[in-house]
Parts: C-alpha cells; structure tokens; sequence
C-alpha cells in the first residue's frame, strides 16, 4: 500500500503530462490536428498572490504552462490570442465539493445477498468508498464550478459519518474521468453530523457520532495490529475488512482525516479526535469561528473556509424581530469578517465555494471589503489548497511547469472585473462573453424608401443590459423605447411604429461593425426595406449614481464569551483576596449556620470561615450584612449543556457514549442557572436505554470553553434507567417490539452486559502472546470501570421492585451504585438503599405523569435522609434547575427537614454523591470558592440570587446582569436599524 | 383476555379512587379568632372571621362570641381566602402518560356544547392533593380543538360533581389558531404549509362564528327552523353572559383574538399571554383581562431577562390590565404549587397584597364568581384556609381548610402512603 502511495505520487510529479489526451484513440474519418500550443499576449498575468507582471506572454503547450513572462519569444506554431487588457490568474482550486448523493434504487437480490465486499458493521462507517466509484460527470456542476472560477475540485462523497476518500479533478467533462484525476484517495472524510443513512439508526445523536468514530478508529489499529500478528505467525488473518484496511493510511498519518463542523464548538470535538489517534487534521469550517479565534489559533489546525454567509434576518414586523436572537443578529453582523479574522490571527485557510454556491463571489468581494487582503483571497483559492492537497508543484500558479488552468478576466475579479474563461488543461471555457460596447451611442440610419429615410437609434449599456431608444430626429427627444438583444455585433430590435410615424410593430435586425450598420427592416404590412446607418456621437459618459457603493462598516460590537445573548467581553477574573464581610453564612458542613460571619477567600480557595475575621489587604470587599451566604448550589441531574439529544437511542446499550463529548459552553440555560445560584451540574445522558451514556460534572463557567467547563478530575459515571423509559412503555404502541418491554427484561439486560464485561477483562487478562490481539470496545470498557469501581453508576428510577433488583444486580457483581435518580419510591425500600450506601437523588415532589409515579410522594426525600440516606434534590430540567433552593424548601414544608439538611438536599449531598464533597459542596476551608450572595433566608420564595461565583471568580451579578441586558437592547436596536435601513437602499 | 381487562378496570378503580371522605355540611357556627385575616381586599390582625351554614357571617375584629360557636384560635396563624387556580383539568385526567385516564381531550375542532363539569371525577387522587397547599376552588379546561368547550367552576370538595360545582359555563375555551411560522427544529412543516395551515384554520373559525352567529340571530328573530347542538352552545356566548377564555400567546394571536372579540362582539379572556404585557395598551383600552399562566417557565426568547417570566404579573398589573394567575407546573399533578409561583412573581416586584388576589379575588371576578367565592366578606362561601405562616412561602403548611363551611380532609393518597411507610409497618411486622 505505501509503495503504492509512493508511487503515485512519482506519476503525479513527472507523467501527468502524457495523460492530456488519450494517446491510444484511434481516430475515426479525417484527422484532426488541433493546435495544442497557445500563445496568450498583452496580459496582465497574476502568476501568484506575491508576483504579477503587467504585460506578460504565456505559453501553453499539451495542457501545460511552457513559460511565462515579459519577453518571451512565441514559436511559430502557437495560436496567438491577443489579451489586451485582460487579466490572467491561476485557476481556483475547489477544496471542498460535496457529490450528492441520490438514493439508488436497489433490486431486492442486491440489498439480500451477502455483500462480496467485506465492510464494517455500521453502515454509517464508509471509509471504503472511493469518490470516483460513484461519481459521475456532472456537466451542470463543472460548469457551475468554472463560473467561479475554479478548474479544478476536490469532489466528496455526502452520505455516511465517515465518507470515504476523495478525489481532485480537472473541471473538464470532455475528457473521460481516469484522465480527469489529478489526485485520488487524496483525503479521509468524515462528519460530526448525526447522517440519515438507509437501515441505520446508530448513531441518532451528536455524541453517538462522536463514539463511532472513536470505535471505528479503534477497530482500526487493531485491525493493523491483528494484520501484523497474522502475517508474523504465518496465520490466516482473523478478519478481512475493507473499510478498516482503507483506514490505514489515516491511523498511520500517511493520509490527511478531514472532520466537516458544523459550529465553532466542533472544532475543539474534532480537535480532539485527531490527538487522541494522532491524526493528521483538516478541518471544513462552519464560518463561526471567529467566535472562539483566540483558542482556535492554538490549536494550530488546518482549514477549508465557507463563504456561507447568513441570509438577512427578517425584521419585517416587530413580533418578528422580537424572534431574531441577538446570536443571530451578530453572526449576520460578524459573519463576513470570518475570513479576516482568520487572516489576522495567522492562521491558514483555504475557500471553498461549498455552502455558499451562487453567493460565493460576492460573499467573497464582502470579505474583502471587511479586510480580508486580495493576495489573501487568491492564496486561499490557489496556493494553500494546492499545498493542502499536495499538488502544489503543478497547481497553484502560473509558472513554468504547472498545469495551464487559467482564469481570464477583464480586470481584478475581486472587485469590479468578470471572469470571461477559465483554461482548464489548456482548453478554453468561456464564461462569459464580453459586451460589446462599441454598438453604444447614437445611429442614424437611412433606408431607401422616403417614408423612412431618416431616423435615430440610440443604444445605451446600463446595469447589465442593453437598451435602445428611437426617434425622428437626432435630439432623442420623443423618443420612444425599443426591445432590442444583442448578440456580439448582431442585433434584433423591435419598437411601437409610432415614433416614425408608422402604424404597427416595426422588427430591425442587423449588424454592427465599429461605425456601420447593416441590416433589414419589416414594417407592419411586411415590407422589408434595407438599411443602413452610421454612428453619429458616441455615449455620453453618465455617472451612475445608482451603483453607488454600499457602505461597509465594520461591527462596532465586540466578541463576546460566548457570542450570545449575555456573553461577557472578558472572563471573570479571580482576584487574590476575597472578603465577605458580615453575612449570614449557611455553611453545609459542622460549621453550621454562622450570623455575623466573615469569609476569607484566597486564589479561588476558601482560606478562613468564622466570626470578626481581619480582612486581608488589597481584598475585594463583598459587604454582606443582611445577606446570606451559601455553598454553590449542585443540580444532580441535568440535561443542559448538552448539543443535540440527550439519548443516543440508536442502540439498546450505549454506554460508549459520552455527554463530555457533547458539551454545549453556550446554552443559554448555563446563565440561567447561574442566576438562581446553582454551580455545578451533573449532565447526564437520558433515560431511553437500560445503560446508557456517560454523564459529565460540570461548573458553570459560563463564557468558557466546553473543556475548561469540566469539573477538574470529577470521577466518571455513567447512566442506567430502569422503567417505563428503557422500556419505551410510552412511546406507542407501534414500539412494542423493542427489548426489553417489562422490568424483567431491564433487568436481565443489565445482568447479562456485566457478565460480558467480565468475560471481556478476562480475556486481556488471559491473553498469551500466541494469541491474537483483543478488539478494544468502547461500550464493555466503560463497563469494565464500573466494575472496577472508577465509574460511578446513577441509575433512573421510580419502583420499588426495580429498585431493589438493581441493587441485587449491582451486589452480584460487587460494586456500589452510586445513586437513584427520581427514585420516586425510595421510601418505600429505604432501608435495603440505605444498607447498599447508595445516594438518592430525587424530585421534591413530581408525580402522577406517568404510570410508575402514581406512588411518588413529596415526604420521599426526608424519608430516605430519615433512614441515612444522602438525599438530593434535582431538577431534571433547565427551568427547575433556578430555583433549586426553594425546592430545597419544600424538604422543610413535607417532612419537617431542618432547614439546614434541607439546603443540604442541593448543596453537599450531591457532592457526596458525585464524590466531588472534597472540593464542593460546602463552605469550608480548603474548599472552592463557589458560592452565591443571596438577599435573603435561601430557602424563601421571596430571595433572589444577587451573585454567583465559582472558584472566586464572579459568573452572575444581578446589577452587571442590568448591563448585559442594556447591551442587548443596543445590539437589538443598532443592528435591527441597520437591516431595515439595508432594505431600503 | 376479557377477564384481564375487567380485572385491570378493576384495578385502575383501586388505585385511582381516593380514600378522603367528602366533608359533613356545617352544622355548628365556626368562629377563628386571634388570627391574620388577609381578605383579599385587606389585613386584619388579631382578627375574627364567623361562618354559618356555608355562609361568611362577619370578618373584623371585636366580634362577641357565644356559646354556639365553636371557636377555634388561630393565634400566630395566617387566615386567606380559599386558593383559586384558573387552568386546571382536575377530574379530567389522572395520569398524563395514560390515555385511558384522559377526559379533557375530545375529537372534532369545534365543540362549544362540551360541557367539563359532567366529566369531574370526584374520586381523582390528585384532588386531595391539590387541596393540601390550600387550593379550595378551580377551573376545569377542555383542551382539544379550536373550540373546546366551556370551562366548569368547582370547589374541591364532594360526593358528585354537582356537589361540587360552583358555576357551569364560567368561560367557553377558544385556541386561538397560531399566526407564528415555527421554526424549531423539531417542526417537520414547511414555511408554507405553516401558513396555509394556520390560515386554513382561521378561516374555519370564522365560518363557525359566521354560522354560530346568523343561528343566533334566527333565534333571536323566532325564525328558527332545527336545534343544532353547537350553535346553540354559542348563544350564551354571542348574549355575552359567558366570555371566551382564548389562548393566545404571541403578539400577533392576541391582536388577532382581540380584533375577533370586536368584530363578533363577543367578551375575551387571553389566557397565557406571555407576550401580552407588550401589547398592554391595547388590552388595558378594550377592558380584556389576562389569565397570566405559569411564572415557573423559561424565557421565550434567549436574549430576554432569565426573571422574564417571573416579572409578568408584576408587569400586567403596572401596565393596569386586569389579570389572575395560575399555574400548571409539572403537568397535572402539581397545580398545588400555585401559591409558589405566584411567590416568586413577589421576590421579583409584584406586590403582596395583588399577588394573593391574583389567585382569589381576581380569577372570581374574571369568571364571574365573586359574587360567592375570591374573598373573605360577609354573605361569601366560607372557603377559607388557616395557615401556619406565609401562603407564599413554601414552608408554611395549611392547617386547616375550609369549603362552603365544610371541615376539610387534609389527608391525601400521598399522606396516607406517608403514614404507612413513616410508621414501617413492613419493619414491624419483620421484627417484632
């Protein structure tokens, strides 16, 4: 295979040139010998971003640039084309162009006999697939492509996660496809997307996608090492897998692994995939980058740009605007300063055309206009694809050497010039023929016939198209309108009688030269009379004061983290000291509750907690009398911050995928909960599988990135679900085929998942060297941790008999679950829960919306604590989750909790059962400074959170919150103002 | 499989069929005394409240009081009005995932003769449940359709449903049809079809109130010729002795409802209205009141405050339109934590004294009940409840509760499994 590689690119580099046209053809009647040697003269030649020549002279010979320059002398076979005053650029390399992909229909036979190809088990895993099997000569899309410009493009497969490999063509569909390749197997393509393909629903979520391609890269090099293993013991290889074996190359580095995103948040996820296999990472952009550029830059990663820039919101009446997010509204201000900012920031790119189709060129001269540099533009359609794609020795430039795609314009493209042709191996594409503007002016033409001997055309060129004017008299003055087209010098005309005093339609046809005019005229009754005309004064040269030039402002609003609604221009900082002076401190710990306390806070840790502290020097003062002062709150069970579905319900056991992979740093929920005091959150992944995902901990560093969100060394879990849910019971009738449907099948599922698990530690353990490498897997390795106590278990709920055969199940394989979730009738088995140790995590006081609720009580969580139990209240919802403490309250209300264990029911009780109490949870010395002002008694319905901090550093304050908010309201304003003053122009 | 499923009827009716004996109808004079008396209307301490037969018979202070009476002393105790909640379907459903325990859903877009009261399940669990957090009176909902019915008025107390019934007929419910394109992404319609659908409907409801209202007319004129069920519901409504509850939630729903009340010359509630304090001087000018529905809910829009939701009634009732309040948290269940909700509407500006009208005396007047139930005055119903501290906050409990001068049982399938399992029946019968 390396050889192969190798090879290929040896072809690339010397022989290409052999390829142009077909050398074995036989020719069929008269010979034909077309001239392949061009000569183009009097041009100016961009030959590269950094190197123009004004007058130069190039020559193409088979398809290839033979020279360029000045002072070239043209061989006496060449054809000469004349090009004065046009401009030639090297042609533009399309990086990115997706082949789309109709469903074909398949016989019955094809879809039923076992595949002769060998490929892997999802069928959303495609790396098989090579473009060129599939494609087909578009005529549509090539010409598309040449109008903007390019004359040669990456094509890609659309269907699948991972797509297969791509191939770099010439654009041009006369010549037969193998001859087309410039390139083949160029790149590995790959999706974060969830993908619709036919007969698989693995993986249906935005982290399931994330697990296959891990798993699918995992199968990889074992595939390699199991490969090795046979062929070194002389062994029939365990297993024959094409989509495994054409990913060789990527685990191996040898071939480029390109991951498409679809927001700037994907960036980091892909990031990440390609380090953890030591991938060599091309990224398709999503154009949001901006957003995060300062960390984007380091990731020192390379890119493929859209120009996709987003449509105009509709602000037409106010309810709409009122619709318009402000995110929206900035990536509609920001958008176009993508490519800039990219620019500004020193990081490489290439442009591709994909996603913004027929917007492209102007979408790119907008770029320009917002500051992108025009060598800029050029290198990203020429020299950087060409080095990306590793063709930069005869792609790219006009020099000596290279392939002879040209672009021909009549001026700079990037502002006011046309591409009239693009070359493509030497042959010429017209584009667009150039107007010709000599007809313009005034013609006076004569007939022989006296009733028309005299009278006056006028033909103008004004946006685009041409118009014509007759009249009597040489003034133009009542004159009346004309249809007229013209066709390079030929032209059809048609007018109302009238202004020459004839009843009727009057047809003209003829032709121009530079000053004369020939042609026939048809008068109504069908006379044909001929006619001939001279020009008589030249257009007047008209300021068209209707092209006046649309004003480009750059934004006046600045990033914001994150570039949203509430985003902050700058992280919150964590001052040294912190002091807060005089507050009513509910500790959640021995301490109790303190009146009257100080805290001392020092670089983000909890230093001293008590009374008539001394404050340090240079401390920033929280002063705190009438306050009160909590521990962050701790919501247990959420499903906010999470991109795309909570359920990866592709398959009845999931637990190879990760919410951590999955984590949205810019829902807005992550705000909203800040301002209702809360801090950490446990994200967890749904209830729809018996053994789900694995859940995230994270703090609420809103503005932050998803990985800097995590909570530091939190220990891992992972969700189960027993009930209703697993079982799919409400989900229609039409769903009763799943398994399992009834808690004996939950059950036996789990037991059976954990006896694979073991089997499949055994067999590392077991493994001799005489035998072949073991598959890793995804799923049984997450099994195996909890197994090994590194994962923490929280498993969904309600009923007692559930309740009670997990905890067996859990005790038959030796570890402790670490909580119930909802957990709805805890109480009535709280003693068996108690004795396993497990936590509960549960509602205040949820119930009746399902069958498995009806039981469900609001004493349930005082009950359990009752019997020793560490009891949590959750939210499971991004409403509830602001206002955990008065949920807290409603342990006091049904149970008569102490008000202190109640605040505990959100404070450190779920830190205890997160097993994160060692740095949260509480306000204690050592511990993280997490904590919120609150106006009053926390558990009060009437006291509102007045700031949230977490490790010393301020996330919510409820006067900077009346900022944010103002700064919206000038955002909204200044921008909706912009759009409808947009509209008017 | 017959025998299973007489079985499992036989086995919902267990379950669902609450255990709380309906009151006994007062006999003896009650008198609460020593307490804060909160009216609605005003504050008074150490106050004194008498009901007889049913019957509010004095509020104030200085009352002298006679052997006849059984006094009860309500010192350091706060004494409101019963809870009203405006949107419920109490009796109507049991449990939202079971479609066999749902009444409030019927075929067919319009259907103004469906009548909610004869539908109310007396023996639903969730009645006593309710009743827990002080909750005396509700509105039963029909939801389906365009028009769904009218809306029944019921104090949560009796042996039947007509026990229990307040009023009949308190508001007719109209889904006022959506003019919003969705553009979530769950929203499989296209732009397009959005619009036909939304303008399809709209069309269909004036053609009903077209026909409902020429019905009307006829009748007026003796000139009628065959009863049609329907139509004749919609007398009521066209003589405007009972308004249209319209849910409305955008901007353009509202003004659309609003232009329809006019040119029908019919009388509206907007209930919901989550935009409808941005339009408040349209409604404050057309005299249309607004059921404000749920503070514990999520700001429509990202940009908006994250207290948006919460500042509602504050903002309904600076902008001066006349509004009540209610709250459906959690779904059906959970209607119990009406006062909460409004509390927190408190923590966020809305004055005390409106918040505790805007869950009795309000709702009684926007459907035309306070002329029995909404506040504490003489000739009212003797609903009232004795609470151990602050309504609002949610760890004061209701101590007692009174319907109609009725005792109140304050237990619920919810106490009672509390009982059973706090007292660990199961241990002793282990162990001892």
């Amino acid at each position: 295979m390396q050889k192969i590689f190798f090879l290929f690119l040896f072809l690339i580099g010397n022989t290409f040139l052999n390829k142009i046209n077909s050398q074995t053809n036989s020719q069929q009647g008269i010979r034909t010998n077309k001239s392949t040697v061009f000569a183009l003269k009097n041009a100016t030649i961009v030959q590269s971003p950094t190197k123009t020549i004004l007058n130069g002279i190039l020559l193409i010979h088979n398809g290839v640039i033979e020279n360029v320059g000045e002072n070239i002398s043209i061989p006496n076979d060449a054809f000469v084309i004349d090009l004065k005053g046009k401009t030639i650029y090297p042609g533009f390399i399309e990086s990115y162009s997706i082949v789309e992909q109709k469903e074909k229909n398949k016989s019955p036979q094809q879809q039923q006999s076992p595949s002769t190809n060998a490929i892997y088990w999802n069928k959303k895993v495609l790396s098989h697939k090579n473009v060129l099997e599939e494609f087909s000569k578009d005529e549509n899309k090539f010409n598309e492509l040449r109008k903007l410009g390019f004359t040669s493009a990456l094509f890609i497969l659309q269907k699948g996660n991972i797509k297969g490999t791509s191939a770099l063509l010439n654009l041009n569909e006369e010549t037969e496809i193998p001859n087309l390749v410039i390139r083949e197997n160029v790149f590995m393509h790959s999706t974060l997307k969830v993908e619709n393909v036919e007969g698989e629903n693995y993986p249906n979520s935005n982290m399931g996608v994330i697990s296959l391609l891990r798993q699918t890269l995992y199968d990889a090099i074992w595939y390699k090492d199991a490969k090795l293993f046979s062929e070194k013991n002389s062994l029939k290889p365990i297993e024959i897998n094409n989509s495994l074996e054409s990913l060789q190359n990527v685990i191996q580095k040898k071939q480029p692994f390109v991951i498409e995103t679809s927001n700037h948040l994907e960036v980091f996820r892909a990031k990440k995939i390609a380090d953890e296999f030591n991938l060599n990472l091309i990224l398709l952009g999503s154009g949001n980058e901006y957003k995060r550029i300062d960390a984007i830059k380091n990731l020192k990663t390379q890119f493929i740009l859209p120009l996709n820039f987003p449509k105009t919101p509709n602000v037409d009446t106010y309810e709409k605007s009122l619709d318009i997010d402000v995110s929206e509204l900035l990536h509609w201000e920001y958008a176009s300063e993508n490519p800039k900012i990219f620019f500004q920031n020193g990081i490489e790119f290439s442009l591709t055309s994909q996603n913004s189709k027929n917007d492209f060129f102007k979408n790119l001269k907008l770029a320009i206009k917002k500051g992108l540099p025009e060598n800029i533009a050029l290198s990203s359609l020429t020299t950087v694809p060409a080095k990306m794609l590793n063709v930069e020795k005869i792609l790219g430039t006009v020099e000596k050497g290279k392939i002879a795609n040209l672009i021909v314009s009549n001026g700079n493209i990037f502002s006011n010039g046309k591409i009239l042709s693009v070359w493509v191996e030497g042959k010429e594409f017209e584009i667009e023929k150039e107007k010709n503007l000599s007809v313009c002016g005034i013609w006076k033409l004569n007939s022989n016939e006296t009733l028309l001997e005299n009278f006056f055309i006028e033909i103008k060129f004004k946006e685009e198209n041409f118009s014509a004017n007759i009249s009597k008299n040489d003034s133009i003055q009542n004159s009346i309108k004309a249809k007229i087209s013209i066709n390079n010098t030929l032209s059809s005309i048609s007018f109302d009688g009238d202004s020459i005093d004839v009843k009727g339609k009057i047809l003209l046809d003829g032709t121009f030269s530079q000053n004369n005019f020939f042609g026939t005229l048809q008068l109504p009754n069908g006379k044909i009379l001929f006619l001939n005309g001279k020009k008589i004064s030249e257009p007047k040269i008209e300021f068209d004061s209707s092209k006046k030039e649309i004003e480009i402002s750059l934004t006046s609003f600045p990033i914001t983290f994150p570039m949203t609604a509430f985003g902050k221009d700058k992280f919150p900082e964590q001052v040294e000291y912190i002091f807060i002076n005089d507050a009513t401190i509910w500790t959640s710990s021995l301490l109790g509750k303190i009146e009257n306390g100080d805290i001392i806070i020092h670089k983000g840790k909890i230093k001293e907690i008590g009374k008539d502290l001394s404050k340090p020097k240079n401390s920033f003062v929280i002063e705190a009398n009438g306050k009160h002062i909590t521990s962050g709150l701790i919501d247990c069970h959420s499903h906010s911050a999470v991109s795309g579905s909570v359920n990866e319900t592709g398959q009845i056991i999931t637990s190879e995928v990760r919410i951590g992979d999955v984590i949205d740093s810019e829902d807005i929920s992550i705000y909203r909960e800040l301002a209702g005091g809360v801090t950490t959150i446990n994200a967890l992944h749904g209830s729809a599988n018996s053994i789900g995902g694995q859940n995230q901990v994270i703090k609420l560093r809103w503005g932050f990135l998803p990985d800097e969100m995590k909570f530091e060394n939190a220990k891992e879990g992972i969700k189960f679900a027993l009930g209703e849910n697993p079982k799919h019971s409400n989900w229609g009738e039409n769903n009763s085929n799943h398994f399992p449907q009834s808690r004996m099948g939950v059950n036996e599922l789990i037991r059976s998942e954990f006896k694979a698990a073991i089997d499949y530690k055994l067999s590392f353990q077991n493994r001799s060297e005489k035998q072949f490498p073991i598959r890793r897997d995804l799923e049984l390795d997450a099994i195996v941790e909890i197994l090994d106590g590194k994962r923490l278990v929280h498993c969904h709920s309600y009923r007692q008999d559930e309740i009670l055969a997990m905890i067996r199940v859990a005790e038959e394989f030796n570890f402790r679950i670490a909580t119930f979730q909802h957990i709805l009738e805890g109480y009535k088995v709280a003693t068996e829960m108690a004795n396993h140790k497990v936590g509960a995590s549960t509602f205040s006081d949820w119930w009746a919306y399902k069958y498995e609720v009806v039981d469900a009580i609001p004493f349930n969580g005082t009950m359990m604590h009752n019997e020793g139990i560490v009891v949590s209240f959750n939210s499971d919802s991004d409403e509830m989750a602001r206002r955990l403490n008065t949920e807290a309250a409603k342990a006091v209300k049904y149970g008569n909790l102490s008000e202190e264990e109640a605040l505990n029911f959100v404070t450190i009780n779920p830190a205890k059962q997160l097993q994160i109490d060692n740095r949260v949870g509480s306000l204690e010395i050592g511990k993280d400074a997490d904590f919120v002002v609150w106006n009053g008694n926390p558990l009060s319905t009437y006291s509102i959170c007045e700031q949230t901090w977490i490790d010393g550093k301020k996330f919510f304050d409820i006067e900077e919150n009346k900022i944010l908010n103002q700064k919206i309201q000038e955002v909204r304003s200044t921008l909706i103002q912009k759009i409808l003053n947009e509209k008017n122009k | 499989m017959k025998k299973n499923f007489i079985l499992f009827l036989f086995f919902v009716k267990i379950i669902f069929c609450n255990d709380q004996i309906p009151a006994k109808k007062q006999i003896k004079p009650i008198a609460i005394i020593n307490g804060t008396v909160f009216t609605a209307n005003e504050i008074i301490e150490k106050g004194t409240i008498t009901f007889r037969n049913g019957k509010i018979e004095f509020v104030g202070k200085n009352f002298s009081l006679t052997s006849e009476y059984e006094i009860i002393d309500a010192s350091g105790k706060h004494i409101y009005p019963g809870l009203f909640s405006s949107i419920t379907t109490l009796g109507l459903n049991e449990v939202q995932a079971l479609r066999a325990t749902h009444d409030n859903v019927e075929g067919g877009k319009f259907n103004p003769n469906l009548k909610t009261e004869v539908a109310v399940y007396t023996e639903s669990e969730l009645i006593p449940v309710t009743r827990f957090n002080g909750i005396t009176t509700v509105n039963v909902l029909p939801q389906s359709g365009i028009i769904s019915g009218s809306i029944a008025t019921v104090n949560l107390d009796g042996w039947t449903y007509e026990d229990m019934l307040v009023k009949s007929m308190s508001a007719m419910v109209l889904n006022f049809p959506s003019m919003k394109i969705n553009t979530a992404w769950w929203e499989t319609r296209s732009e397009e079809d959005q619009k036909k659908e939304n303008e399809k409907s709209v069309n269909e409801l004036q053609i009903f109130f077209k026909d409902a209202k020429a019905y009307f007319v006829a009748k007026k004129n003796n000139s009628l010729q065959k009863y049609d069920a329907k139509f004749d519901a919609m007398i009521n409504v066209f003589e405007k002795k009972v308004p249209l509850l319209v849910w409305a939630f955008d901007i353009l729903q509202i003004q659309s409802a609003v232009a329809f009340a006019e040119e029908y010359d019919v009388r509206i509630i907007i209930a919901g209205g989550n935009d409808s304090w941005r339009i408040a001087n349209l409604l404050k000018e057309k005299q249309i009141p607004v059921v404000a529905n749920m503070t514990h809910r999520l700001p429509d829009r990202n940009w908006e405050q994250y207290n948006e939701p919460f500042l509602l009634p504050k903002k309904l009732y600076e902008n001066g339109i006349q509004f009540c309040f209610s709250a459906d948290e959690g779904g059906d269940g959970n209607y119990r934590n009406l006062p909460y909700q409004v509390g927190t509407a408190i923590a966020h500006g809305l004055p005390k004294d409106i918040a505790l009208k805007s869950i009795t005396l309000f709702p009684a007047q926007i459907f035309g009940v306070d002329n029995r139930i909404g506040s504490l005055e003489i000739g009212k119903d003797a609903n009232l409840i004795i609470v151990n501290g602050d309504i609002f906050d949610i760890r004061s409990n209701v101590e007692m509760e009174f319907i109609d001068g009725k005792k109140i049982d304050l237990t619920s399938h919810q106490t009672m499994l509390y009982e059973k399992y706090k007292k660990d029946m199961r241990n002793k019968n282990l162990f001892v």
